[in-house]
This record gives structure tokens, sequence and C-alpha cells, in this order.
């Protein structure tokens, strides 16, 4: 209990108002489990400890209450906000039962000295926070340490934020009083810790600082006050003095640099190392080594220990490097690559042994691994673009970036592959070369017919290349889904399909890793857009089916996370799933898929639904197409629309009516050229669309009305919906063909005639009990099949039938849709 | 034993739709001769182009007699190069001693105890110690009869290699390392021998043993057998009277084929869609399947035969169907494969035009059929008249408008019930009976309460 006393006590300095009620949610169900205990101890008396937290919290809880709505929305996040309210709500009702104790306790506030375990006397309400701490840590001292060190996971969370939360404290806030806390911290943890945290803080001071002094309200005094304090605790480490690098007149051989070099290095990972001075001295070492001419080998060696240092830079996976940092790893990286290119007699390879390294004289030999180096800066890139605002300026500027970043690969690249080394590594080199590549379109290449290389032809080598070559699954699969996802960009739509189906991914694709994963759902719906472009409704309906259809589209692409079910996951998980997520110029736009999605649905739904009108066991094809529908239905007042959804379900419903021009005005206005088809930078869509409109509004007008009407005729048809005698012909020609249509054509007065087979009520349902009747002696004849031998079951009674019967249905007519629904399972499953 | 690609000339207008090209290069190079020589018979590449690349085509082998008389007709009166003049005498040559070599073991094996002997034998490996104790057969007796037929095939002595392969076949088991090659040299000896009866038995026992065969390094390999499958196949099939069954059955029905002909060889399609085609018995099932399979492929290979399947059951455009129909007549005259089968296909297409016409329309003037089906109108009357006559057609002429009227064919729902429940009594019943028989053969007449509920 006194565990998470201190921790809401911690919370509290920093305003997480979030955590805060979670540590008083957790306290008080652990008092009422401490109460019998403390009716035996302490003759039902109240520990003081529970009151003071309690006295503490509400106090905190008002203050921060008063401080009025203004600063609680500028300070805090929606989710502290969000948090403070509940709180109040629940320490007031927590309050109430301990109320009379409360009223002591404040009363007897100042008889504080008086507890045992206090180790300074002092009465001064102010300090008493302070004192509180000691208290409370010092007592479980046992149990502080291992706790600390569980913290130390949770802590790297909170720094961010923590000092975000740091400037917005406002002047009352008593500065000493936090830092003394901190002090006292680090006094309990291990050396490890302690040595890292002052990293931290130091890190953090100088960005402390700076927000500081724009903030006017902060008095001069306690910004000094502060800053001796932070020197005070700065003292109290080992701090590496930075070293001079050589006297003046010694030697400077390759020896030396060497040793040197190792001496830095080996500091590497030490507690009381500074990074940034690590940095600083690597420079200075390269910039002696090259000054005096030592070969590249040496220079070799130290760019790459400059690397590695600026990598280590910082010490958490999931936070960017700085931007400064950035560019000098660029640099570094960019003049390294150089220089292996140049001096071909480096042999730069992880096989080599330390002992084996050679510096002096060509041949060179270095241990070490250009390709790594490369990838880790590429994943550093992302990472520096997922943490940048991506609708701000910022993100432009370092996204231009890109244009350096794929040099370097193109540059290792060809290193690898003149190198001749081993073609599991040329395979990693490609890989990186193809991620840059297939989400970007190409324009010279949307022409079909064009003769100049284009990044397909690029995309295609690189991808034969792995296929051949790679001995591990996972580079295969993600260069076929990068080609596969390239290919339909460019509107290769049958390429696409054809490598798609034959890679047998979706069989195997519920194996991969996540990312794996990821790649695949969006080159799906790459895929299934592509389809729409071409024209092939059905497929592209069944390629974004998987992804549409459960509402998780935004997290199935990694764009986003769904904020409602962020109860179900633990923080790790939360974490991972944001590494996970794919920078916003490699997004797809999600209202450009769905309403893809919602167009196909629709041209495949209206017809089906108005020729099964009368179908007892009509199936939904796509229910979230189903959901538009029912929601507009739903509302008592229809006005014009607005979003591209109720573009869609307008037009669903002209299109019911058979009114082709009001479905195609609602489906291509402005309002949906700019929201959606000026989007398909592929081409137009609209022409393709049109004739998909007017063709499907044709089929739903002749299932809807052809209970009225005895003949039609096909010229009029013709008219009607805009179509050429030819295919109006061949479109009832079809319909005729498959049954669908009980008519059939008359040549000579060039009309559909339809046969009256419409049956009566009693007709359909005399036809469906045959219906059921044959699927009973089906079913029948299969249990001794299913038996064989055995005894036959009795009990196969009249009543199983129609359960059966829909079974039936459901299985037989869309085959596909189990394997797909197992591999949706499987994208999920995480 | 397959072969390499050949090079084809230039490509004048009939040759548009010429698939020699595309089917030389997965043919042995024997097997490519008598598409040359069809070629140059129809000439619709140049002459010498074609005797050119069949020149070039037996400078690879060892057919140097037939060799040198090409280069005379290509050459004129040039003299035969002296080393043509060589290779022909050092195959003389090898061609003696290799027979001097093999001629024992022929005498053996010629023997007809041995041959009754050979006709019983079950394992290859006792047949062969068998022999060799009994009658001083060396112990290399298959390999040597082998490179003996591999080297008469390469003569072209066709008939001496398909006798020392079927020799082979019993000495040694199925897992020699040139059993396959043997298979695939016997295949080539029958077609280029035309034993079409032989032929097919070769292929089918190919089929299985390419089907079997789980060996293979990888599917790749697989997938090269079953195109040269599916290539030589094409000589039987369209030769043996059985074949075209066979050729629908093989490649649209087994899913491994029919990925072979979608990955690495479309215009095989052109030879299924034919033989479907020509295929009355269950054309109506086996339609849908191929259709599918055509759009599928449309856009990696389309020609005037596909496209007309294309047009008549797609997209039902009957004056396009029309048109490719004649298209059709071109193409089938300078194919190899298809040229025999003329008159039947003309036939059979027109039959299907008419069959989908009669199926989607139920009044139809006479004057406007003889034009689809390009016929005069008279000639357009008989015909229909005869296949009223031969009850093959639901209709009647009504001669004062000049239509043909279809017979009502929609289903009313009475007529539909009685459809679906015709068959219930039956099947219940049977249903019953088998398992009394079952029950009294069992345990006794428990089924007899349940039975009684239908």
């Amino acid at each position: 209990m006194q565990e998470t006393i201190r921790q809401m006590r911690n919370h509290k300095k920093i305003k997480d108002v979030t955590n805060v009620l979670k540590s008083f949610e957790e306290l008080m169900p652990a008092y009422n489990k401490a109460l019998p205990v403390i009716q035996k101890e302490d003759n039902g008396v109240t520990p003081r400890f529970f009151l003071r937290a309690l006295a503490e919290l509400e106090d905190f809880v008002n203050e921060l209450w008063e401080l009025g709505n203004e600063y609680r929305k500028n300070s805090m996040s929606k989710n502290n906000a969000k948090s403070l309210a509940t709180l109040r709500q629940k320490l007031k009702k927590a309050l109430k039962e301990f109320e009379v104790d409360l009223q002591k306790f404040r009363d007897t506030a100042d008889l504080e000295d008086e507890e045992p375990e206090q180790t300074k006397a002092e009465t001064e309400s102010e300090s008493e926070d302070e004192e509180i701490e000691v208290a409370a840590v010092k007592e479980p001292k046992a149990k502080v340490k291992p706790a600390k060190l569980e913290d130390e996971d949770s802590e790297s969370d909170y720094w961010p934020s923590e000092s975000d939360s740091e400037d917005s404290i406002s002047s009352e806030e008593d500065e000493t009083k936090y830092i003394n806390i901190r002090e006292k911290f680090l006094k309990k943890n291990t050396q490890e810790e302690e040595e890292r945290k002052k990293r931290e803080k130091k890190e953090k001071k100088d960005k402390e600082k700076e927000k500081k002094r724009l903030k006017q309200q902060e008095e001069a005094h306690e910004e000094l006050e502060g800053q001796g304090d932070w020197e005070v605790v700065r003292g109290g480490v080992p701090m590496p003095i930075k070293p001079k690098m050589f006297d003046k007149n010694a030697e400077i051989t390759v020896e030396s640099v060497l040793k040197k070099l190792n001496e830095i290095v080996s500091a590497r990972g030490k507690k009381g190392t500074n990074k940034a001075e690590m940095v600083d001295m690597l420079q200075e070492l390269l910039e002696i080594a090259e000054a005096n001419n030592l070969g590249p080998g040496v220079s070799v060696k130290v760019r790459l220990s400059l690397v590695a240092a600026i990598f280590d830079y910082s010490t958490k996976v999931s936070d960017a490097m700085k931007v400064e940092h950035w560019d000098k790893l660029l640099v570094t990286v960019d003049q390294l690559i150089k220089m292996l290119d140049k001096h071909d007699d480096i042999t730069l390879n992880e096989q080599i042994t330390e002992e084996n390294e050679q510096f002096g004289s060509s041949p060179y030999k270095i241990r070490g691994c250009i390709l790594t180096v490369v990838e880790r800066l590429d994943a550093e890139f992302i990472k520096i673009l997922k943490d940048l605002d991506c609708h701000s300026n910022e993100y432009v500027i370092r996204l231009s970036d890109e244009n350096r970043v794929i040099k370097l690969i193109d540059e290792v690249t060809s290193y690898v592959e003149k190198q001749h080394e081993k073609s599991a590594d040329i395979c990693r080199a490609y890989i990186l070369k193809m991620d840059h590549i297939y989400y970007k379109i190409d324009m010279k290449a949307l022409d079909e017919t064009t003769k100049e290389p284009t990044s397909l032809n690029t995309m295609d080598r690189l991808c034969k290349f792995i296929c051949g070559k790679d001995n591990t699954d996972r580079l295969r699969q993600r260069a076929v889904l990068y080609q596969i996802y390239h290919l339909s960009l460019h509107n290769r739509w049958f390429a696409a399909r054809n490598l798609m189906l034959m890679s047998h991914l979706q069989e195997t694709i519920q194996h991969s890793d996540p990312p794996t994963q990821i790649l695949y759902n969006r080159t799906m719906v790459q895929l299934g857009m592509c389809a729409f472009r071409y024209g092939s409704i059905k497929d592209a309906h069944n390629a974004l089916l998987d992804i549409q259809s459960g509402g998780r589209a935004k997290e199935l692409l990694a764009q986003g996370l769904l904020m409602t079910r962020q109860m179900d996951r633990t923080q790790e998980q939360e974490k991972l799933e944001k590494q996970r997520q794919v920078p916003f110029h490699m997004q797809i736009n999600l209202e450009l898929l769905e309403c893809v999605y919602l167009v196909s649905a629709m041209l495949i739904e209206i017809p089906y639904m108005a020729a099964h009108e009368s179908d007892a066991r009509r199936r939904m094809i796509s229910k979230s197409f189903h959901h538009q529908l029912k929601m507009s239905e739903r509302q008592a007042v229809i006005g014009p629309p607005e979003s591209m959804r109720e573009h869609v379900v307008a037009a669903a419903k002209a299109m019911r009516n058979g009114n082709w021009e009001a479905c195609r005005n609602y489906l291509i206005n402005d309002k949906m050229n700019t929201k959606v088809w000026s989007l398909f930078k592929q081409g137009d869509v609209r022409p393709t669309l049109v004739r998909k409109i007017q063709e499907e509004t044709m089929r739903t007008y002749l299932f809807t009305f052809s209970k009225v009407y005895d003949s039609f005729s096909v010229q009029r048809l013709s008219q009607m919906f805009q179509l050429e005698l030819r295919d109006v012909h061949s479109i009832v020609s079809k319909m005729i063909i498959r049954e669908e249509l009980m008519a059939s054509l008359d040549e000579p007065t060039q009309s559909v005639v339809m046969h009256r087979t419409e049956p009566s009520r009693l007709q359909s349902y005399s036809l469906q009990l045959a219906d059921r009747l044959l699927s009973l002696v089906e079913n029948n004849e299969r249990i001794p099949e299913i038996k064989q031998g055995g005894r036959i079951p009795m009990q196969q009674g009249y009543r199983d039938r129609p359960y059966q019967r829909r079974e039936d249905g459901k299985g037989g007519a869309w085959p596909g849709r189990g394997d797909r629904e197992r591999t949706r399972r499987g994208v999920y499953a995480e | 034993m397959p072969g390499e690609v050949n090079e084809e000339g230039m490509s004048l207008l009939p040759s548009k739709y010429d698939l020699t090209n595309a089917i030389s290069p997965n043919l042995d190079r024997h097997l490519i001769i008598p598409l040359l020589e069809f070629l140059s018979h129809k000439q619709i590449y140049n002459e010498d182009e074609v005797l050119q690349a069949k020149l070039d085509l037996l400078n690879s082998t060892n057919m140097m007699d037939f060799a040198m008389e090409i280069f005379t007709t290509l050459n004129g009166e040039e003299r035969i190069p002296e080393e043509m003049q060589i290779k022909r005498e050092d195959l003389l040559r090898k061609l003696r001693d290799l027979q001097e070599e093999s001629e024992p073991i022929l005498r053996v094996l010629g023997d007809p105890e041995v041959a009754r002997q050979i006709q019983n034998s079950r394992d290859p490996f006792l047949l062969l110690e068998d022999l060799t104790e009994k009658h001083g057969l060396p112990r290399d007796t298959p390999a040597m009869l082998y490179n003996f037929a591999k080297f008469q095939y390469e003569c072209g002595l066709y008939q001496g290699s398909s006798e020392y392969l079927y020799y082979y076949r019993f000495l040694v088991s199925p897992e020699d390392k040139n059993y396959l090659s043997s298979i695939w040299g016997k295949l080539a000896s029958e077609i280029l021998m035309q034993n079409w009866d032989a032929a097919l038995e070769e292929l089918i026992r190919l089929k299985e043993y390419i089907d079997n065969l789980s060996t293979f390094q990888s599917p790749l390999n697989a997938l090269q057998e079953r195109t040269w499958f599916i290539h030589w196949s094409l000589f039987v099939y369209f030769n043996h009277p059985k074949g075209r069954d066979l050729l629908v059955e093989t490649f649209l029905h087994q899913p491994q084929y029919l990925n072979a002909i979608q990955t690495t060889c479309p215009h095989i399609l052109r030879y299924l869609t034919t033989a479907v085609i020509m295929n009355k018995s269950n054309r109506r099932t086996v339609l849908k399947d191929l259709v599918r399979v055509i759009q599928q492929e449309s856009y990696a290979y389309k020609d005037p035969i596909t496209e007309f399947i294309e047009h008549l059951y797609a997209n039902f455009d009957f004056d396009a169907a029309q048109k490719k129909l004649r298209e059709c007549r071109e193409v089938i005259l300078h194919d190899f494969f298809l040229v025999a089968l003329l008159d039947d296909f003309i036939e059979n297409a027109r039959l299907m035009i008419f069959e989908t016409f009669c199926r989607i329309h139920e009044c139809i003037s006479i004057k406007m059929l003889a034009e689809k089906l390009n016929m005069s109108i008279s000639d357009a009357e008989k015909w229909i008249v005869n296949l009223i006559r031969a009850a093959r057609l639901d209709a009647k002429i009504d001669s004062r408008l000049g239509h043909v009227v279809m017979g009502a064919q929609a289903l009313s729902p009475y007529q539909q019930m009685i459809e679906k429940t015709k068959s219930l009594a039956l099947r219940s019943q049977k249903l019953v009976s088998d398992i009394e028989r079952k029950a009294t053969g069992g345990r006794g007449g428990e089924s007899q309460p349940w039975a009684q509920e239908f």
C-alpha cells in the first residue's frame, strides 16, 4: 500500500493524473483488504500514512480543479483531463468514509514529528511532502530496490510526457522539493541505473532550460536555484574528464590512433560514459587521423566506430534520433561508402576477427558490415519521420532527405554487387532498395508502350534476383509483395494478379511476421484498387473485403491505432504497434479505399438484391455496405448527401430505382472528385465507372420491373441506359443464359419477352419445401457413408432440416469465403 | 531429349496466327521436321528460309543424308561441304561399330524363349541377373541398348530405336536415371513412325511417370516436363481417334496441366478450344470451364478460335462470333495439327452458334439466321429442318413469315416442383433398402421404424 501511495505521489508531482487515478484505484481495494488487520492491530484506527495520502490527494485534486478550465485544456492531455474528473468523483466518495478520521488527521497534522519512523523533525507543512517521501522510501528499503528496477521500463515511457508537463508546472510548485526528492531517489538506485539517470537528466536539462527561459512566469531566482541543484547532482557522479587527444609532440602513428580509438570505444556502455563526448572525441580523432594521412584503413575504422557511437546515442529503441545527429550520420556514412568504393583493397567483413584486422597497409582488413549500417540508417530515417507531425513543414524537409538515403542505398548496393559477396547480402541490399521504390508511382511507367527503362523494370530485376537467390522465406515474400504492389500501382492488373496467385502467398501469409502481414494487407488493397481501375469490380471487391469488412482498415494497414481498443492491450503491445506504423508519406488514403470498396459493393449488391428480392435465403455479399444502407434508412429525414458514404448510399438508392443518371451524378460530382476520384493519379476511372453503372443499373431495372412488363423493347432499353444495342443484347442474353431472367428474345421485333414464371406464394413455399426435402435426402444418404459400418442414428428427424439447409446454402455458394476468413484471422493474429 | 529453339523467318499475314515459333522450342528436333515440312508445303514463309531452318536443325542431328539433300535444294549445284561428308562417314562407322557391339545382345533378346521370359518377368534386376548368367549378356547391356537406341534415333532410324528402347525398359527399373528419357525417346519414335496406338500407350505411361515422380528437384522442373508433355502429346491427341476427348480430359480437368498451360504456354489454348468444340458429348459442362480459362488468359493469348468462343459464350455477340469463325478457317488451314479437322470444326462451330441462339431466342427469322450461319437462306432452312427432324431442336418453322419459333422452354413452377421431387421417392427407397440389407447382414431389422417416416 505504501508503495502505491509513493507512486501516486510521484505521479502527482508530474501531474500525470491518469496514473494518479490508477494508483488511487489500486489503493482503495488494498485498504479494504487490509482493513481486518488494521482493526486487529491498531484498534480500528485508520493508519496515519493512509490518511495523509488521502488528504494530500484531496488537496492536489482541488488545486488542479480550481485552476480552472482553461489551464486544464492547455496543459493537460485529454486523457489526463478525463482522469482528473473521474478521480475527483471517486475521491469524493471515498472521502466520505474517512471524513472523521481525516478531520482528525488534519488537526493533528502539526504533531507529525511524533511519528516513530520520522527521522527529521520538521513541522512545516510545506515540507511535509518531502519528509513523507523519505519515510515511505526508507521504511521498506528492501522493497524499494526491486520496485525501482521494475520502474526502469516504464520510466522511459514517462520521460517524454514528464518533460512536457514539467514546463507547465506552475510557479507555485516547489522546484527544490522536486529535486531533493529526485536526489534521494537516486541514492537508492543501483549504480548502473544511477549512471543512466544522470545521463537522461543531463539531456533533459538542456531542453528544460530552454523551455524555462521561454516561460514568463518562471522567476529568475528559481531558475538559478534549480540550476544550482542540478550542479550538485552532477557533481555526485564521476564524470569522464575530456582527455586531451595526444600530446603535442607525440608522434601520431597508426598504432597510436588505434590505441586511442580502443580507449574511447572501450568506454562504450560503461558507466559514466558521456555519449556526446564520445561522438565528439571520435570526430576529433578522425580529423587527426585524416590530417596525418594514416591511410584509408584507419579512417574507415574510425568512421565505423563513429557511426556506431551515433547510433548508440539514443538509448531507447522507440525514440527517434535528433536532427543534428542524423545529419552527421548521413555525412559520415556517405563518406564511408565513398571511401570503400574508392579503395578496392579494403575488405570489410564480419567474418574477420578483431585479431586479424589490418589497418596499416594494403590489403586492409576490417571487421564490420556496411550493409548493416545502412539498414540501421534506413530504419532510423523511418523512425524520425514517424516521430514528426505528418502535416508539418518539418516533415517535408526531413522527407527530402530520402533522396540522400536512396543514394546511399544505391551506392551500397553497387558496392555490394562489386564485391561479389554472398548473394544473401545482395538480396538484403536489394530489399532495401525495393523498400524505397515500391510505393512510388513512376509516371513514365504508366504508359505501357514506353520503351524507356522505368521503375517497373528495376523492380522486376530486383524481385527476380531475390526470388532466385534468396534462401530465407521472408525476403522472398517481401520482394514478391513489393513487386505486386508496384505492379498494381501502375495498372498492371494481370501481371499483379498472376504474381499474387502464383506466389500462393494467401495460404502462407498468416505464418509470417506482422510487418510482412501489414505489407500483405497494403498490397491487397493496392491490388483491389488496381482491379477497380481496370473495371474488374468483383475482384476489387474480393480483394478489399478482408481489409474493409471488420472496420479495422486503419489498424490492418498500420496507419494508426484504434483508440477504443486501447484497454485490451498492454503498454508493450502498444509500443510494438506504434513501431510498426507506416510513415505518413507511404500511407494509403483510407477514404479512397473505403469509397472504392463501397462502390464495388454497390455494383455487385444492388442487382443481386433486386434479383433475389423474394428469395427466402438471401445472403449479404457485403456487410458493411448493408450497414451503410441501413443507417441511412433509419434516419427520419434524409438531406442531400455530404460525406463520401452518404454519396454512395444515395447513388445506391438511385440505382435501385433504375435511375442511372442520378446514380452517376451522386458518385461523380465536384465534391466526390476532390474527395476521391482525383486521388487516382494513375488515370481516370470515371469513364469505366459510368459504364459499369449503366450496365448494372440496367440489370437492376430488368430484375425489378420484369414482373410488371410483358416485354421490353431492346431499342428502348438502349435509349434509357445510353448503351449500344449490341451491349444491351449481350447483357440480356447473358442474363437469360444464366437463368437469372426468365425471358427470351424475340428477334424479328427486337424485344425481350418475359415468361411469367414468378411462382405464387403457395408455389414458392412448396418449392422451398421441395428444396429442403431434397437436402434431407442428401443428408440421409451421406450418413451411412460417414458412419461406415457404424450404427445408424435413429434420431435423424424432421426437426433438423431447416438448419441443415441453411448450412448447405451458406457453404455452397461462396467457396472462397472460408479461406479468406481464415486468412484474415491470420492477419489479425499478431 | 527435347530440343532447342529454332529461329523462324519473317511474319507474313497468314503467319500471324502461326504457332510454330511458339511450339517448336518445346519439341524435339526430330519432331519439328514434320512441322517445317508442313510450313514449306503451305508456303506462308519464304521457302528458302524454311529450308535453311530445316538444314540448321538437321545439322545438329545425325541425319546427314537428309541434311545433304536439303543442302542441295537450297544451294543448287554447289558442292556439298567437306565436313558434312566427313561427318557422314564418321557416323556410318560409328553406327556399324555400335551395331556390331549390340549384335549378340539382340540375338539373345530376339530368341522367342527369352522374349517370353522378358514378358513375364517382374523384377528387372532378377531378369538381368538371369540373362547375364544364362546367356552371357554383358552387365552393361541396358546402357548399351540405351546408347544405341539414342544413336539410332538421332540418325532417324526410329524403328530400331523404338525396338531397343522396348527391351531396355524391361531391363532397368523405373529408378534408372535414363528411364524417363527412354520413355520420351520411345514416344518420339512412335510419333515419327505414326504408330498412334503405341504412341498413346507411351503417352499414358509418360504421364503416369511424370505425375508420380516426386523426385523432381523443384516444381519448376515438373512444370518444364509437363510443358514438354503437353506439346508432344498434341501429335498423338490430334491423330488418334480417341485423342481429343483425352486432350480435354487432361488439359482442362487436371489442374497441374491447366496450370502449366496458363503459366508457360497459353497458345495451347487454341488446341484445347478446338478439342472442346469438336467434343460433342459433354460440351456444355466443359464449356463453362473453358470460357473461364479463356477469359482469364485473354490478355496473354488470343487467336480467332479462342475469340470465337469468347464472343459466343461470354459476350453473346453473334456477329463478332461469326466474323471470327471465318477467320478460324484460315487459322485451321495453316495449322499442322488442326488442318485435317477443318470441316468438322466449321460444322460444330455453326451448331454451337445456333444452339446458343436458340437458347436465348424464342423467335428467329430464317434470313437472319442464314446470315449468322454463313449459309444461303434455303440451305439454312434445310439445315434447320434436318435438325428438327433429328429431334435435336424443339422448334417449328413458320414459313409464311419466314420465322423459326422455338418450343416453349419456360419451366412452370408446377413442373419445377415435379422435377425436384421426382427422384426423392426413388432415392429414399434405395436408401432404405441399402440400410435394410446392411442391417439384416449385421444386426437385424433395427432401422425399420425410421424408414417408415417417408
